[in-house]
């Protein structure tokens, strides 16, 4: 446990002082503002590029569709900004040979890929609700009076899905010898994923159904029932990523 | 004018969170000679020329290691 403590420590040190975390906080906070002012202006906009005399009508933006920008916005940009970031977390150790000395020394193999999980989750979910916060804030500032429905589930699924993308980059990791071969492993999968989702009976078991049905939760068009499934599969699959990358892991030669 | 008034609470933290970007990645690029492709001038110009993306870009594929 004290080991545990003092590497995840490490990590988190390691991530400010390479500017990493910094990135990651910049990018999300941006998003978090974009998401309400793309919703206000893109009537606007609309308007000041369509041609003199043409009329169209545009139904004045919402709640709503703030919140529909943040759905695809965070899955779209914020989510490929943090695999990216992260998919170097395994694979630099090797290169550098850092963890060499360390593993020699008595530290267990499961505790670095535990610290490094925990911290790459410790910082999308700071990230995250960040993001969440800002967009929350100016959503209420622009549209006041409206309420939406299961905007705290909503926004937990998602979260649930970026948990499982990091347990896949700490299986990448241990698999292949560089940053790529995560990234590849990460994006493979989410490929496989969406064209699971072809089939209409697996769509509701299917994860990635948390980061791109959320809209249908939010107008009530889904109920919260229709998720459960794609949330216990999800956490099963965190869990399998986890032990077989601590698995392979311990069979690695160093 | 109305606009710009509107949109204040808006403009303002992304203009600062431009700024310290562009701040923290210029100074990086002065104080850090060794960069894992391209060169001094070429960053300087990326970092200042390119709004958000180019700090970002630095920071990622551009430092070099200590």
């Amino acid at each position: 446990m004290r080991s545990y403590i003092a590497f995840t420590k490490k990590e988190f040190h390691e991530i400010w002082s390479t500017y990493k975390f910094f990135i990651l906080i910049t990018v999300f906070l941006l998003l978090g503002m974009m998401n309400p002012i793309t919703a206000k202006i893109t009537p606007q906009l609309l308007d000041s590029f369509m041609p003199e005399g043409m009329v169209i009508a545009i139904a004045e933006p919402t709640a709503l569709d703030s919140w529909m920008q943040f759905f695809s916005n965070v899955p779209q940009i914020g989510l490929i900004v943090l695999v990216i970031v992260f998919s170097g977390v395994m694979t630099s150790e090797f290169s550098r040979g850092t963890l060499i000395n360390l593993l020699t020394k008595g530290l267990s193999r499961s505790t670095v890929i535990l610290s490094k999980f925990t911290m790459s989750s410790a910082v999308w979910t700071l990230c995250y609700i960040l993001c969440f916060a800002v967009t929350y804030f100016y959503t209420a500032y622009f549209w006041s009076s409206e309420s939406i429905n299961n905007i705290g589930f909503s926004v937990f699924c998602l979260w649930l899905f970026g948990i499982l993308l990091l347990a896949i980059i700490m299986l990448g990791g241990v698999l292949f010898k560089n940053s790529y071969g995560g990234l590849l492993l990460t994006s493979g999968l989410v490929v496989v994923l969406m064209l699971v989702n072809i089939v209409p009976n697996l769509q509701n078991y299917n994860p990635i159904s948390l980061a791109s049905n959320n809209m249908a939760l939010l107008t009530g068009d889904v109920p919260i029932s229709d998720f459960t499934g794609a949330i216990v599969i999800c956490g099963v699959g965190i869990i399998a990523f986890i032990t077989s990358a601590i698995i392979l892991f311990k069979k690695k030669q160093m | 004018m109305q606009d710009i008034i509107e949109y204040l609470p808006f403009l303002m933290p992304l203009l600062i969170i431009q700024l310290i970007l562009l701040i923290t990645a210029l100074i990086h690029v002065l104080r850090h000679p060794n960069y894992r492709f391209g060169n001094r001038v070429i960053w300087i110009f990326v970092v200042v020329l390119i709004q958000i993306v180019g700090p970002i870009i630095y920071f990622v594929f551009g430092r070099g290691e200590e």
